[in-house]
């Protein structure tokens, strides 16, 4: 085992959190021991109450989570988890942000019980899914990332239609690290020397628990029960870091991969060395961002910036990863129903979303409840509301190709837009585009999104390609790129900039802004991004055998997934400058079409994109009614169409 | 005419040489069985022989022609590759899979004429799964599922089958139909197969010659006889094996250890 890595990284931060310090006041008028608040200077009690703290803090934090993730590594052998991947961290940052809004005398008496309600909730429901997979890794860190996402997007939405809030949540949000007494760095301490306790009392399960859960019951082990403590244990320590400073990323997903580099072999050393990198890493993160503020710099929340190097690191262990389950084990397939009828099944559809369309058009909710326009204020209202309703419905069928054309390609059904980091690219390049172009036009934005969009894709297909790997770490590639879009995203917003403001509106998805000739760019581009993928059938019946046998057969391999990735990145990136990054309405379409039996290309095609339609109709309309006369952002109610959906998808595909 | 020539094909990964060397000719019109250990190479040698890899030096031309000068869609038409694992066709009716072995003949647009239904049917019917065609492929027993990809193989119009452990999830029963279904293909339509087997009887009984790898060099090549002797099977496998002789079938068994120490 090599320990001068570690060796170096003290030195390094402790040598950079006195740069910081002596910037912040020279040594000669460093405060002496003890301290007493009374008979010091400004400069003394900062230095005193607020920089030696937080130097604790971001240690203990540090180690808390290195230990959180490699308890968890070690208990579900999956070097991909951690509070982050597991949804646990995103499940107590939503609980904490729900009751601080809805109930905030729940927080009477600390973050802390709140904040375990939702990390516990969120990890018990990714562990139910997973257990019907035996706990199969991909399928858990899947599951965990998208449980993690949806928490996230709700917690952004509900912290958006809360403008009093904002600012503490969201810099809640992004774990800023600030203290002002040593009464958090206390109970961190606590809680890490009976969190080391108690891994320490499980280091010897643990490793039987290596051999796999058959070897270790085989040894006599009880693999539920030590499953259980031990993601308590984690799950504990994930809330306790939650709710004294907010979310802080990836780092318990860095540190035991550290202790691995480093050589640390048996459970005991890795989950004491995973504690100590994590402690280093984050005090490093947290005393360079620290240094760049005393120079000047923008004031950055340490938790945002731990999520930028969360991405490139899933990215890097992917391959890392040992394929420990087969893949029969890990799709769980059924067969698949198929329609005798597929026209009259599409009429039905078609003929849905039609009356659907008119309905959404005509009714609305007045002072006095509901009600159809009356004739009078045709002329002013219905413009107003089709155009709307015509963005959405070009949107919700840009998306919902979009997620065909990659569910195809993938051979995975799990495949969408917003799985595959698309979105989130997409939303990157709005935001470059705001912060680059002055006084953006919409065509700019929306350019600037598609460009996004594309991009994210471009870089997971060449990463895929160039390994070759199974649909299932596709997805996990995609979710990598998607979080280190969010983490942008989060320290952008957090640096609270006018563009800020502008970003932050977007992201639940706007319709107010949308005027008749956005709606017919949106509308023709759907038509014509229809056209594409159905005159490429035959390519999408053929792709998910895979490229083995469709080379074999002659196509050009290639060729065709870039092309058909440049379509889906164009779909994805024009309907998310209308609806915002987060919808899954790219992932309940082709699913719905699929579940109604419509498995053809063509039928599968064109039923995804009239559902996608319908969907985004029924989310524009819920949007301007459910709480009017607020208009709701639609991205935020699509969401909540889609978040039932998705956990009823992945609780039913485990049944098989 | 040979059917496949190879001249110093070597395939190299980071850290290691799969393929070493390689001077090869194969024959056509014949059942060529691939064999070897685990690791030798075979399945490495299959996938340069499809033009699914690249040697990373050496050559190899197919009917006289360098690899790398045929076509995608041309080869396609020429030459069908059945991977080892044959990939979920998932909501795909056996017929539908069948038919896509016409792609390469009518591409993503062209519609399918009369001649490509009769290739279909001809291949369905020669596979023996013209009642399946309606069935969806995921709720196929393996050996029909087999028989079904075999089928668009056929359906491509292809002359030189490939096959990769077409029997290695295959009950003995199904294992028989398949590979006397290839064998009888290449007896009476001239068709020319490389199948790479594991089982030296299977082998033995189907195959017209044997290419024997080991550590990615060429350790055999000749008429499946040659194959069958402890000598050649010592060499191939290391292991010291019985060859019997019954009813006019060849087999070979390993020998059991314990009944050699105690028996000299």
């Amino acid at each position: 085992m090599r320990l001068w890595p570690l060796a170096t990284g003290s030195a390094m931060t402790a040598g950079l959190w006195f740069l910081a310090a002596l910037n912040a006041l020279p040594i000669t008028n460093w405060p002496t021991l003890p301290w007493h608040a009374t008979n010091m200077t400004i400069e003394q009690i900062l230095l005193a109450f607020g920089l030696v703290p937080r130097a604790a803090v971001a240690l203990l934090v540090g180690a808390l989570l290195g230990l959180a993730g490699a308890l968890m590594q070690a208990v579900l052998r999956n070097p991909l988890a951690d509070p982050t991947t597991l949804g646990t961290a995103a499940g107590a940052q939503l609980a904490i942000v729900m009751a601080t809004v809805f109930v905030p005398g729940l927080l009477a008496g600390g973050n802390l019980l709140v904040g375990l309600g939702g990390a516990a909730v969120a990890t018990l429901l990714v562990m139910t899914i997973g257990a019907q997979r035996n706990y199969a890794p991909v399928t858990i860190t899947i599951t965990g990332m998208l449980v993690g996402m949806l928490a996230s997007a709700v917690a952004m939405a509900v912290t958006l239609s809360q403008g009093h809030y904002l600012l503490t949540l969201v810099l809640w949000n992004g774990g800023a690290l600030t203290q002002n007494d040593f009464v958090p760095a206390l109970r961190l301490f606590l809680c890490l020397l009976a969190a080391l306790v108690g891994a320490a009392l499980l280091a010897r399960p643990l490793a039987v628990m290596s051999l796999g859960a058959e070897g270790a019951r085989g040894l006599g082990l009880k693999v539920a029960g030590l499953r259980l403590v031990t993601l308590c244990l984690a799950v504990l320590l994930s809330a306790f870091v939650s709710a004294e400073v907010g979310l802080v990323g990836f780092v318990g997903l860095a540190a035991p991969a550290i202790a691995r580099s480093l050589g640390a072999r048996t459970i005991l050393q890795r989950l004491i060395i995973a504690s100590v990198s994590g402690a280093l890493l984050l005090s490093l993160t947290d005393n360079i961002l620290l240094l760049v503020a005393a120079l000047g710099g923008p004031s950055l929340p340490t938790g945002a910036l731990t999520g930028l190097i969360g991405g490139p690191l899933l990215i890097w262990l992917l391959p890392r990863m040992q394929a420990t389950v087969p893949q029969t084990a890990e799709d769980g397939r059924h067969t698949q129903p198929r329609s005798d009828n597929p026209v009259r099944l599409l009429s039905i559809i078609t003929l849905l979303t039609g009356v659907t369309f008119v309905i959404c058009l005509f009714t609305g909710r007045g002072p006095e409840g509901w009600n159809i326009v009356p004739s009078a204020l045709r002329d002013t209202f219905l413009p107003i509301r089709a155009t709307v309703l015509v963005a959405a419905a070009s949107a919700g069928a840009l998306l919902a190709i979009s997620g065909a054309v990659l569910q195809r390609l993938t051979a995975n059904p799990m495949a969408a837009p917003e799985v595959l980091g698309v979105t989130g690219g997409s939303a990157l390049g709005y935001a470059a585009t705001v912060f680059l172009v002055t006084e953006p036009s919409g065509l700019a934005l929306a350019l600037g999104t598609a460009a996004g969009g594309t991009l994210a894709l471009v870089s997971l297909s060449i990463f895929v390609l160039r390994r070759d790997m199974a649909p299932a770490r596709i997805l996990l590639a995609g979710l990598a790129i998607g979080a280190l879009a969010s983490a942008v995203l989060m320290a952008i917003m957090a640096s609270s900039s006018p563009q800020a403001w502008s970003i932050l509106g977007w992201l639940a998805g706007s319709t107010s802004s949308v005027t008749s000739g956005g709606a017919t760019i949106l509308a023709t581009l759907a038509l014509a991004l229809l056209l594409v993928p159905l005159i490429a059938a035959r390519w999408l019946e053929m792709l998910p055998l895979g490229t083995e046998t469709v080379s074999a057969l002659g196509l050009p391999v290639r060729r065709v997934q870039f092309l058909l990735i440049m379509t889906a990145g164009l779909a994805t990136g024009a309907a998310t400058t209308f609806v915002g990054p987060v919808s899954f309405v790219g992932l309940m379409a082709p699913h719905l079409a699929r579940s109604a039996g419509l498995v053809r290309p063509r039928s599968f095609l064109l039923a995804s994109w009239m559902l996608g339609a319908l969907l985004m109709v029924l989310a524009a309309f819920g949007a301007r009614t459910a709480t009017y006369p607020y208009e709701l952002p639609i991205g935020l109610f699509a969401t909540l169409i889609g978040v039932p959906w998705l956990f009823i998808l992945l609780l039913r595909k485990g049944q098989a | 005419m040979t059917l496949f020539a190879l001249s110093g094909v070597s395939y190299n990964v980071p850290g290691r040489q799969l393929i070493d060397g390689l001077d090869l000719e194969l024959e056509p019109g014949v059942v060529t069985a691939l064999v070897g250990r685990n690791g030798s190479g075979k399945s490495t040698l299959l996938r340069l022989l499809a033009g699914q890899a690249y040697p990373s030096a050496g050559s190899i031309a197919y009917h006289g022609r360098a690899l790398t000068d045929w076509r995608r869609q041309e080869l396609a038409r020429d030459l069908a590759y059945l991977p080892q694992v044959t990939p979920p066709a998932e909501g795909m009716q056996l017929g539908e899979l069948v038919a896509l072995g016409r792609y390469p003949w009518r591409g993503a647009l062209g519609r399918l004429r009369s001649e490509d239904r009769q290739a279909i049917a001809s291949a369905v019917a020669r596979c023996g799964v013209s009642h399946l065609t309606e069935r969806l492929v995921d709720t196929l027993s393996g050996g029909e599922r087999q028989r079904g990809w075999i089928a668009m193989m056929l359906a491509q119009g292809a002359r030189t089958l490939l096959l990769d452990e077409p029997i290695s999830a295959l009950d003995v029963a199904h294992q028989v139909e398949v590979l006397g279904l290839v064998h009888d293909m290449c007896r009476e339509t001239g068709l020319s197969a490389v199948i790479v087997l594991h089982d030296v009887n299977m082998a033995a009984r189907y195959c017209d010659r044997v290419v024997a790898l080991g550590g990615g060099k060429l350790l055999l090549n000749g008429p499946i006889s040659h194959l069958m002797t402890p000598d050649a099977l010592m060499q191939v496998y290391g292991l010291p094996m019985t060859v019997a002789l019954q009813d006019g079938d060849v087999f070979a068994l390993p020998r059991n250890q314990r009944i050699c120490k105690e028996t000299p």
